[in-house]
């Protein structure tokens, strides 16, 4: 071939590979370049649509997310703020309780990523499961809504959504569930007993009150990790937010609740001691007869 | 024949007979009261000084002291063993025969009053046990009442004015909390109230086995049961849906003897001392005290109800004065919400006036703010409906209910409710267009959720068309 | 010195003189009963004394043999009325002042707690000893040989206690009182249920009719008071004296209280004294009835009441008046709050006595506040009418086939009747089950009247299988007692608010 310095490199060789191509005399070297060219297209034509996958995924990735903001946008911005920091339009909810006490209710703040009911140890984040049990049941008392009439899809969108408003779930890895496995003595009157034994141990009644009223002596000095006053459970109003059975007692001693004064026990009881106080605890809400 | 059986038979019945004839003789011959007698005999000569006191020390003698009081239709026995109630020299002395303490007797003297009418108990009875009346086994309804409730008697012959000038503040106070504390919201009194709770009428004349007593703590008497209620009123009754008074215990005694001076006869003409002032109209901040703050409270926030199991709306709220007008406010007193605690105010059902309530209405519209909201613009009967229901699905079911009901858990009102769907159109509209500050319910036109006016007016259009599918039978509650 | 020579001053002196003699001679006209003259002259010729003959069989005097059971009765009768009488003093009959006069006997009469206490205890004591009578003279045969009529107007007497026993409840007007009435007044209704069944309420109601007549208005009130009053003190105690004078009446003419036929006393009576001298101056004249010489022996076996009769009659009645005493000493009769129409007695029970009643009425109002009763008393009159066997007059149980037969009707029926309750108590009955059962299913066929059932057929049973009309009499007796017993037992203890079954007392919930 000529050189021609006037023409870049590329040019000179699709120049010369046309002519190959269509003028060459030489029959094995004109086969030699259409066989080329068709590998050359066939190899084409299967990678390229792969490469157009990768970048499908990011961009289903974003159309979920857009779904997923689109449903906040409806159902969720209204209570939790346009920024996921629980400023919503909705403000603060009163509830007054039978006793004739009032409680001041705020939507959750979803930014420092930190949620109380988990079946992940304490410090973690939630399991995608939590959350989207959490988003389907709702939380009861607490004006959460169920939203169980939506779309698993959309659920399952939102969630992804309210991911983005915390950074933890870049920066951190998803720990292991914790496992629960229910004796069958739980609410025997020998479970009860040791229960109450370690409600005094472990000084349950501080906060709780020896009587589970929710009137310990230091239950009026207890702060959320906002810095708002909340109160210990009342065990006499019977049910708790995320039900009531053995199971999930036991997960909320075992997990703590994170964000609120309730710690986690699973480092300072063993896993029986756990239950026994299960036991205890259901007594107090009188679902033991 | 049998001679020896039947005689000896004869004999042994004859000695029993003879001995308990004698033992039951000598007990009627001696009741408890002659040995209090005796010994009040005793004191007044150990007390009496002088020649003219001495002899009448010596007078005293032995029989049971009553009272007969005709027109009161009692007769009271009580000065058989409280024999030094009137006797100064009997300052001081032992129960029971001290002096009556104050000045009392002077213008109440005991043959002209007796003693059962402040003090209750059983004025016919002999022995301490049964005139006191205190054990269930007495069976009497009316056991001598603890002194601190006594002012309760007072206020059947004097009117609350002449009480409070001669210093009887306890009957007073509670006068005062009852006003204060809304009981008539839920309580009928001379048929004017609301009917939430039992009416008061006569309660303080009711008999013990009115009142269920199997939880109550203290001894079973009305009178320890109407304190323990106004401590905690589930604690007595456990499907009550009173309210907590929220009283310290000094009120709450207070509260009780005011109650107890709801009676159901009057005293005769001759021992009542009324006033001739009648009592000043109630303004309707007054009346909205007495009738609305016990669940209102200040009106100014709304507030879920764990007993009642909804949101109490705020009727004071400058938000909701500003879209309802006066006439808005007064039709929603009048009607209530049927199947809530709302009651119906109105003439003909819990009993209140028609200027009272324009009096209450008055006295809402000064929260009222001065600037008026933008009128809606589009008329209602544009609506549509098949839209409004997506929306409303999408929106406000959250808080108000996939069938829009409200109800225990929701935080919303039901909106089926008769008296919201027949509320004006521009209520509603407006509510949802701006919200309520104060309260959870959100804005949802521009400065808010940004919902266009046309879809606000859908919802609404569908809101006042909802039909209450659980009344009707097509849904179960539960089913939100 | 004769009569005329003295001076009329002296007659009034020597007269006063012997007063006391001739005083007592003047009311005890026969003289000191110290021969069998003067002891005969003392029965016939006394008022009180005279309702009983100069000679009495021995048979009677035997304390095993009545147990004393028609005078306890009797004399429980005399107390009532005397202790009744006292009260009349004091209580008022009007709703205003009733309670208050009985609470002023309580509390200032002297006496008037005890008074009042015997009036009730001897009152309702009455009812158990006129049961118990009545099981004595059923079991001693003692209905047979002409006794018949006299059965008859017992029945009637038993009922006259009843009633004047519930009257006399009424009285106090307190809570148990009120309630009682009520009960008492929806009982008498009880025909309505078959009126209405009919549809002929309109045309003849005879249960409105009887309440009316009971409440002497609509409602109960100070009518009811009155008209309960003038029954319990005058119409009823005259109506049960009249028949209780012909029940003493055919005991005299029905030869005196039934005896074997065969008797033969363990120690036969001396004579003493007597009316036929020792001295045997005659010879045989004629053959007499007995199975051995009547030779020293006096007539028939008997001996002269007086002392022996009026001597046991004055042990029972110290004997009833110390128990009565004794009683009335250590309880006192209950007393409950003012009658209050607006505030139910729960459970809302009639007297004790009307227990059984009122549980046989919980089934069925009108079978058992109506028709069981009637059919129970109208059997039982006619006992001695159907069961026409003369043998064994006078025996406790005849024989040893009616022992047996006592003890078997005891067990097979108490057997039986507790397992009737056991299944109306723990399992419900017909509305329970079937909901929509019409009511005359319900009417006809519930534990009262299958336990009628029952009782009819079992004596019916016992009469073939033994032949004997008799033993079927005893076998429809024990049933009859014993289900009065059991069901007064189970309508005052086992009983409590709403009628619910509740194993004792202390297990009611408060209210």
């Amino acid at each position: 071939m000529n050189y021609n310095p006037a023409k870049g490199w590329l040019e000179m060789g699709t120049d010369h590979f046309r002519r190959v191509l269509m003028d060459s005399q030489n029959g094995s070297q004109r086969l030699f370049a259409r066989l080329s060219m068709l590998i050359l297209i066939l190899i084409t034509t299967v990678t390229l649509p792969g490469t157009s996958l990768a970048q499908g995924e990011d961009s289903d990735y974003e159309a979920v997310l857009e779904l997923g903001r689109r449903v906040y946008e409806v159902r969720c911005l209204l209570c939790h703020g346009k920024k996921g920091d629980g400023k919503g339009l909705v403000g603060t909810i009163r509830r007054i309780e039978k006793n004739g006490r009032v409680l001041e209710i705020e939507a959750r703040d979803l930014v420092p990523g930190v949620f109380r009911f988990r079946t992940t140890p304490t410090g973690c984040l939630p399991d995608d499961a939590d959350l989207l049990s959490t988003v389907t049941d709702g939380i009861p008392k607490s004006f959460m809504p169920s939203h169980k009439k939506l779309p698993l899809e959309e659920r399952e969108a939102v969630i992804e959504y309210v991911k983005e408003f915390s950074g933890r779930w870049y920066e951190e890895d998803l720990c292991d569930t914790i496992e629960v496995q229910k004796p069958d003595w739980v609410g025997h009157p020998d479970s009860i007993e040791r229960g109450i034994e370690v409600y005094q141990e472990m000084k349950c009644g501080e906060c709780h009150g020896y009587g589970g009223k929710g009137d310990g002596p230091k239950s009026n000095e207890i702060f959320d990790d906002w810095g708002k006053k909340i109160v210990p459970f009342n065990f006499a109003t019977g049910e708790l937010k995320r039900g009531s059975s053995a199971r999930n007692v036991y997960i909320t001693f075992t997990t703590g609740l994170d964000g609120t004064g309730m710690p986690s026990y699973e480092d300072s009881l063993n896993e029986e001691d756990r239950w026994h106080l299960v036991s205890y605890t259901l007594k107090l809400m009188n679902k033991i007869n | 024949m049998y001679g020896r059986f039947y005689s000896s038979l004869l004999l042994i019945s004859g000695v029993a007979l003879m001995t308990f004839a004698l033992l039951a003789a000598v007990r009627e011959a001696s009741p408890e009261w002659k040995g209090y007698q005796s010994r009040y005999k005793e004191l007044f000569m150990e007390r009496a000084e002088g020649e003219f006191m001495e002899e009448k020390a010596r007078a005293v003698d032995y029989g049971i002291r009553q009272i007969y009081l005709g027109d009161l239709d009692r007769i009271d026995r009580c000065t058989s063993c409280h024999l030094g109630v009137e006797n100064p020299l009997m300052e001081g002395a032992e129960k029971p025969f001290t002096r009556h303490s104050g000045e009392y007797l002077k213008n109440h003297s005991v043959n002209e009053f007796g003693c059962t009418v402040c003090h209750y108990g059983q004025g016919r009875a002999t022995n301490s046990k049964e005139a006191h009346g205190i054990d269930r086994e007495t069976y009497w309804n009316y056991p001598v009442a603890p002194l601190k409730y006594i002012e309760s008697s007072c206020a059947q012959c004097h009117d609350l004015k002449m009480l409070e000038e001669e210093g009887a503040s306890s009957v007073v106070l509670g006068a005062k909390l009852f006003r204060e504390k809304g009981c008539r919201g839920c309580h009928k009194l001379d048929g004017v109230g609301g009917i939430l709770g039992k009416p008061l009428d006569g309660i303080g004349s009711q008999p013990v086995a009115y009142f269920p007593m199997r939880h109550v703590e203290g001894e079973k008497t009305t009178y320890t049961w109407l304190k323990e209620h106004f401590d905690d009123p589930r604690a007595v009754v456990p499907e009550s849906q009173m309210r907590v008074v929220g009283m310290t215990e000094e009120e709450a005694d207070h509260l009780t003897t005011y109650v107890l001076t709801i009676r159901t006869s009057e005293m005769p003409r001759k021992y009542r001392r009324l006033a001739s002032v009648p009592p000043k109209d109630m303004t309707g901040e007054d009346l909205y005290q007495m009738y609305c703050i016990a669940c209102h409270t200040t009106g100014e926030y709304s507030v879920y109800d764990e007993i009642f199991g909804r949101t109490i709306p705020a009727v004071r709220n400058p938000a909701f004065l500003k879209v309802a007008d006066n006439r808005q406010l007064k039709k929603f007193i009048e009607n209530g919400r049927p199947e809530t605690q709302m009651t119906d105010w109105k003439a003909d059902a819990a009993g209140l006036a028609d200027s009272e309530i324009d009096r209450i209405v008055e006295y809402l519209a000064q929260a009222r703010p001065e600037d008026r909201p933008e009128g809606f613009e589009l008329s209602i009967d544009d609506g549509d409906q098949d839209r409004g229901k997506e929306l409303f699905e999408a929106r406000c079911s959250l808080c108000h209910g996939e069938n829009g009901r409200g109800g225990p858990g929701f935080l919303g009102i039901s909106l089926t409710n008769p008296v919201v769907q027949k509320a004006e159109p521009q209520f509603l509209l407006l509510t949802v267009r701006d919200g309520r500050a104060g309260t959870p319910m959100v804005p949802f036109g521009e400065t808010g959720l940004n919902l266009s006016d046309r879809e606000i007016l859908d919802v609404v259009a569908y809101v006042r068309g909802m039909v209450d599918s659980v009344a009707n039978g097509e849904q179960d509650a539960e089913d939100q | 010195m004769s009569e005329n020579s003295r001076s009329g001053i002296r007659k009034i002196i020597d007269n006063l003189k012997g007063l006391k003699s001739s005083f007592t001679g003047s009311v005890i006209r026969s003289g000191k009963p110290d021969s069998d003259m003067s002891r005969a002259a003392v029965m016939f010729n006394n008022f009180f004394l005279h309702f009983q003959g100069v000679k009495t069989h021995i048979n009677t005097l035997r304390p095993n043999y009545t147990f004393g059971l028609g005078l306890i009765a009797l004399f429980l009768l005399v107390f009532t009325t005397l202790s009744g009488i006292l009260l009349m003093i004091y209580y008022n009959p009007s709703i205003e002042n009733a309670y208050n006069t009985v609470k002023d006997l309580k509390y200032v009469v002297f006496g008037g707690n005890l008074i009042r206490n015997i009036h009730k205890w001897a009152g309702e004591g009455m009812l158990i000893f006129v049961l118990l009578h009545m099981a004595r003279v059923l079991f001693t045969g003692s209905y047979m040989r002409g006794r018949e009529f006299n059965w008859v107007v017992g029945i009637v007497l038993l009922a006259l206690t009843f009633i004047l026993n519930f009257t006399g409840y009424l009285l106090p007007w307190d809570q148990l009182s009120y309630w009682a009435l009520v009960i008492g007044s929806n009982i008498a209704q009880s025909p309505k249920e078959i009126t209405d069944m009919l549809g002929i309420t309109g045309f003849f109601d005879i249960g409105g009719f009887q309440k009316e007549l009971l409440l002497g208005g609509t409602i109960p009130g100070k009518e009811t008071l009155t008209r309960v009053y003038f029954l319990h003190i005058m119409l009823l105690p005259l109506i049960l004296f009249t028949f209780l004078g012909v029940h003493f009446w055919r005991i005299r003419k029905d030869g005196g209280l039934s005896r074997p036929e065969t008797y033969e006393p363990s120690d036969p009576p001396e004579k003493k004294g007597g009316i036929f001298p020792s001295r045997k101056t005659y010879g045989l004249m004629a053959l007499a009835k007995g199975k051995s010489p009547a030779v020293d022996k006096d007539v028939e076996n008997t001996v002269l009441s007086w002392p022996n009769l009026v001597r046991a009659e004055a042990a029972v009645f110290v004997l009833t008046l110390a128990a009565v005493i004794v009683y009335s000493y250590f309880i006192d009769a209950p007393l409950k709050e003012l009658a209050n129409p607006l505030i139910p007695e729960n459970p809302a029970k009639a007297p004790w006595y009307f227990l059984g009643l009122q549980e046989l009425v919980s089934y069925s109002a009108f079978m058992g506040g109506f028709l069981l009763p009637s059919i129970a008393l109208v059997g039982l009159g006619l006992i001695p009418y159907l069961d026409r066997e003369q043998e064994y007059m006078g025996v406790w149980f005849s024989n040893r086939q009616g022992v047996y037969v006592t003890l078997v009707s005891f067990i097979t029926g108490s057997v039986v009747l507790v397992g009737l309750l056991a299944i109306v108590i723990n399992l419900g009955w017909f509305r329970n089950w079937w909901p929509d059962v019409p009511q005359v299913l319900i009417t006809l066929i519930n534990p009262g009247t299958i336990w009628l059932g029952f009782t009819v057929a079992w004596s019916l049973l016992v009469t073939r299988k033994t032949d004997s009309t008799r033993m079927g009499a005893i076998a429809l007796f024990t049933l009859f007692l014993l289900s009065f017993v059991i069901l007064t037992y189970v309508g005052t203890e086992l009983r409590g608010p709403n009628w619910e079954f509740y194993w004792s007392k202390s297990q009611w919930p408060i209210h």
